[in-house]
């Protein structure tokens, strides 16, 4: 079950960082988690893409194993639980984990305490990420879905 | 002064960062910028319509004067504005990103009050896929924003006043006195969050791009005459060359019209093979080799999937297209259509193999190894030559009636196979066929010695069989296909002179080329002239003719791609690398024809 959620979870990240860049080129979204997850270490705007990026798979096996733990829980799995669980992630991730969470840690995103300082400040995502366009929202349900749909799928398997 | 809210071309000055680049006017407005690259489209465009294409403006709110300089050796904009109440300066730059966290683009406006009190006004209107879409009106953190489906637009200010949004624009009027400053800093963002910097990294960035520009332009090795316009022409190149790629565009702007009111109307975003020799020629003789080495192997990846056929232009990503379209924009004033892509992709025209070969040999010559993968490439379009000179093309000007037996086409391919042959001499590319390279070029001499010359004229002629000359035959003395002292080369020179020449500028041909409307005089061509000059001798005329030529630059030494006779204003894009890189070969070859220039560093 590990190394299956681990193989899903890396597979089901693929996929998702693809969905939402095509939807960046098509114009849908301003969305670009390499760049929030990897300027939170570096200023360094390749180097914080590289680092997004590791970052955004580590979690995405660290969410694979979290839903391996739900479908031994349940005694079952397919890609359709997967694809429940992944939307239910999208809520959270655009409602708490991004929105909330992540300025809180992240010391280079702006809220609605931040003055005028020296550090370059990146636009807050707001509610439901929607300062990064009106459909970032629905791309990213669309991409935690497959998400959850990839993991569902590999485990089960 | 303003026609119908259009400034004269000739007012503009350009400010960019190797990846996209602004039109600024005399009169402190902004009229265009393409987000985020030089071939993307515009957020400002009113150069090509005043009411719907968007714009950024900064002036005095009361009557002014305006007089402006690049600061020295930069690309760095410095607006003096001067009023009854005082004066205040203005700089424009678009920053180069530090190691900080930087915008993906940033276009800064630095204000400073030097004497009196100046009330200013600003009025930021950002209007998005050229001018067809209003901005969705934001706030982030006090900073109005601008976005559309991916992109986003930020305008911060400090001190320049209360910024609200009224009807899809963000104005702000304010007052700036002796010593006091302000600063208005645009960030951008595509498919990304924007970046909201603080005005310390905003400032630091802009006297890290000041430095950057001296340092460059302090690297370039030109010890000839008209230093200082060649240096200029080197800067604005540099401009013009989009650095993610190392391709550069024939000029940074669309559609801005050759005649008034008409409809030579071109988009010049694109990478010309046409252009090729001229700026590895430029680049190496000013010793940018990193430059000169990123060109040489963009073109021969961007042929790669061609060749052994070339097409005439490329994007800036090395891609082919996109076709030709019309945009719904009234052009400058009035001259439409506006254009955007162009057709020229589809047509056949032969001199761009002879620039790739001559790219090929100048690279090769100046002590750059060719691998033996481009060896077999440059072979292979060699050959492709032998193929197809003998066939009619469209020829360097791009005539959409056409094709034709163009003289400067069957030059440009002996060009091909002459340098095609001498590489192989030198082991750069297969010699398997270099005696068929040579019999062929041999061919084609003979063909333009007797089909393209005419003894009435006593000149190369424009086609095969026809009587009339056309300036790009100048190009025969620079590109040595004949002794330039040759009888038939100055005969050819003083058809130019005689039927092509008004004044110190050329035309480029005065025969129907399909298009209806008229055209100026082509700078490129007035430069060739003198370079053709130079070369055969004819020195003191050549300098006479430079020195008007150098006088014919804008207030910030830029140049369109030609200039009405009549009134002397600029016309077509703007600026157009073609012209720069003809002013820097016509005073290379007027400073060696008086003593050979040597590059700093060398021997």
């Amino acid at each position: 079950m590990i190394a299956s959620a681990i193989a899903g979870g890396f597979v089901g990240t693929l996929v998702m960082t693809t969905i939402i860049k095509a939807a960046a080129e098509l114009g849908l979204t301003r969305m670009d988690l390499a760049l929030l997850l990897g300027t939170s270490v570096t200023e360094n705007r390749r180097k914080a893409r590289a680092f997004g990026y590791i970052f955004h798979f580590g979690l995405g096996v660290l969410f694979a194993e979290a839903y391996g733990e739900f479908f031994q829980i349940i005694g079952r799995s397919s890609w359709w639980i997967g694809a429940l669980l992944g939307a239910l992630q999208a809520i959270f991730t655009a409602t708490v984990l991004v929105n909330v969470l992540l300025p809180v840690v992240h010391p280079r995103i702006a809220t609605s305490d931040t003055a005028a300082n020296e550090i370059a400040l990146i636009e807050p995502p707001g509610f439901l990420m929607l300062n990064y366009g009106r459909r970032t929202f629905l791309v990213t349900l669309a991409a935690h879905i497959a998400f959850g749909a990839c993991v569902g799928w590999i485990v089960h398997l | 002064m303003r026609v119908d809210g259009y400034a004269p071309i000739e007012d503009y000055a350009l400010v960019g960062d190797g990846r996209t680049a602004a039109l600024v006017a005399g009169d402190g407005a902004i009229d265009w910028l393409c987000l985020p690259n030089l071939d993307s489209p515009s957020v400002f465009g009113a150069i090509l319509d005043a009411a719907r294409g968007g714009t950024f403006e900064l002036q005095p709110s009361i009557r002014f004067d305006a007089s402006r300089r690049y600061l020295p050796r930069t690309n760095v904009l410095e607006t003096t504005f001067t009023t009854d109440r005082g004066s205040v300066r203005v700089i424009d730059a678009m920053t180069i990103p530090n190691e900080r966290l930087a915008p993906m683009r940033e276009l800064v406006r630095s204000v400073e009050g030097l004497s009196g009190r100046v009330p200013m006004r600003w009025r930021f209107a950002p209007r998005f896929s050229y001018g067809s879409q209003a901005p969705r009106c934001e706030w982030r953190q006090g900073v109005p924003v601008g976005t559309w489906n991916a992109e986003a637009v930020a305008i911060a200010n400090w001190d320049a006043g209360t910024p609200a949004w009224d009807d899809g624009a963000v104005a702000a009027r304010f007052e700036i006195a002796a010593g006091s400053r302000a600063l208005l800093a645009m960030t951008t963002a595509h498919a990304e969050p924007l970046i909201l910097p603080g005005p310390k990294a905003i400032a630091s960035r802009l006297r890290d791009t000041i430095a950057f520009w001296q340092q460059w332009s302090d690297a370039r090795q030109y010890d000839g005459a008209w230093a200082e316009a060649v240096v200029r022409s080197a800067l604005a190149l540099k401009l013009m060359i989009f650095a993610p790629s190392g391709a550069p565009v024939a000029a940074p702007t669309t559609s801005l019209p050759e005649e008034i009111g008409g409809q030579r109307n071109w988009d010049y975003r694109f990478c010309w093979i046409r252009d090729s020799n001229f700026m590895i020629d430029a680049l190496l003789n000013l010793g940018c080799y990193a430059e000169a080495r990123s060109l040489f192997w963009w073109f021969m990846q961007a042929t790669a999937l061609t060749e052994p056929e070339v097409h005439v232009l490329y994007r800036l990503d090395g891609g082919i297209g996109p076709t030709e379209r019309d945009l719904d924009l009234s052009g400058y004033r009035g001259s439409r259509p506006v254009r955007i892509g162009n057709g020229a992709i589809e047509q056949a025209q032969h001199d761009i193999y002879g620039a790739l070969l001559e790219t090929a040999w100048l690279y090769s010559k100046d002590q750059h190894a060719l691998d033996a993968d481009t060896g077999a490439v440059l072979a292979r379009i060699a050959d492709n030559v032998c193929a197809i000179w003998r066939r009619p093309d469209s020829g360097i000007w791009e005539v959409r009636n056409g094709p034709f037996h163009f003289t400067h086409s069957k030059v440009m391919c002996w060009v091909a196979l002459d340098r095609a042959a001498r590489l192989a001499d030198l082991g750069e590319v297969p010699s398997r066929h270099a005696s068929r390279w040579r019999h062929e070029a041999a061919a084609i001499r003979a063909y333009v010695e007797q089909e393209c010359w005419s003894d009435d004229l006593n000149a190369y002629t424009r086609i095969a069989g026809r009587a009339d000359v056309d300036a790009s035959l100048l190009m025969l003395p620079i590109i040595g296909y004949a002794d330039p002292g040759g009888a038939r080369i100055r005969g050819t020179i003083d058809a130019v002179n005689r039927t092509l020449r008004d004044g110190d500028i050329v035309y480029r041909y005065h025969a129907d080329d399909g298009m209806p409307g008229r055209e100026g005089c082509f700078l490129n061509c007035s430069f060739w002239l003198v370079s053709a000059l130079a070369r055969c001798g004819r020195v003191e005329e050549a300098t006479a003719l430079m020195d008007r030529l150098v006088s014919r630059a804008n207030d910030v030494g830029l140049y369109a791609e030609e200039i009405d006779p009549a009134t002397g204003a600029f016309l077509g894009n703007f600026p157009q690398a073609l012209v720069h890189l003809a002013l820097i070969d016509a005073a290379v070859a007027l400073s060696e024809s008086r003593a050979p220039l040597h590059r700093r560093g060398t021997p």
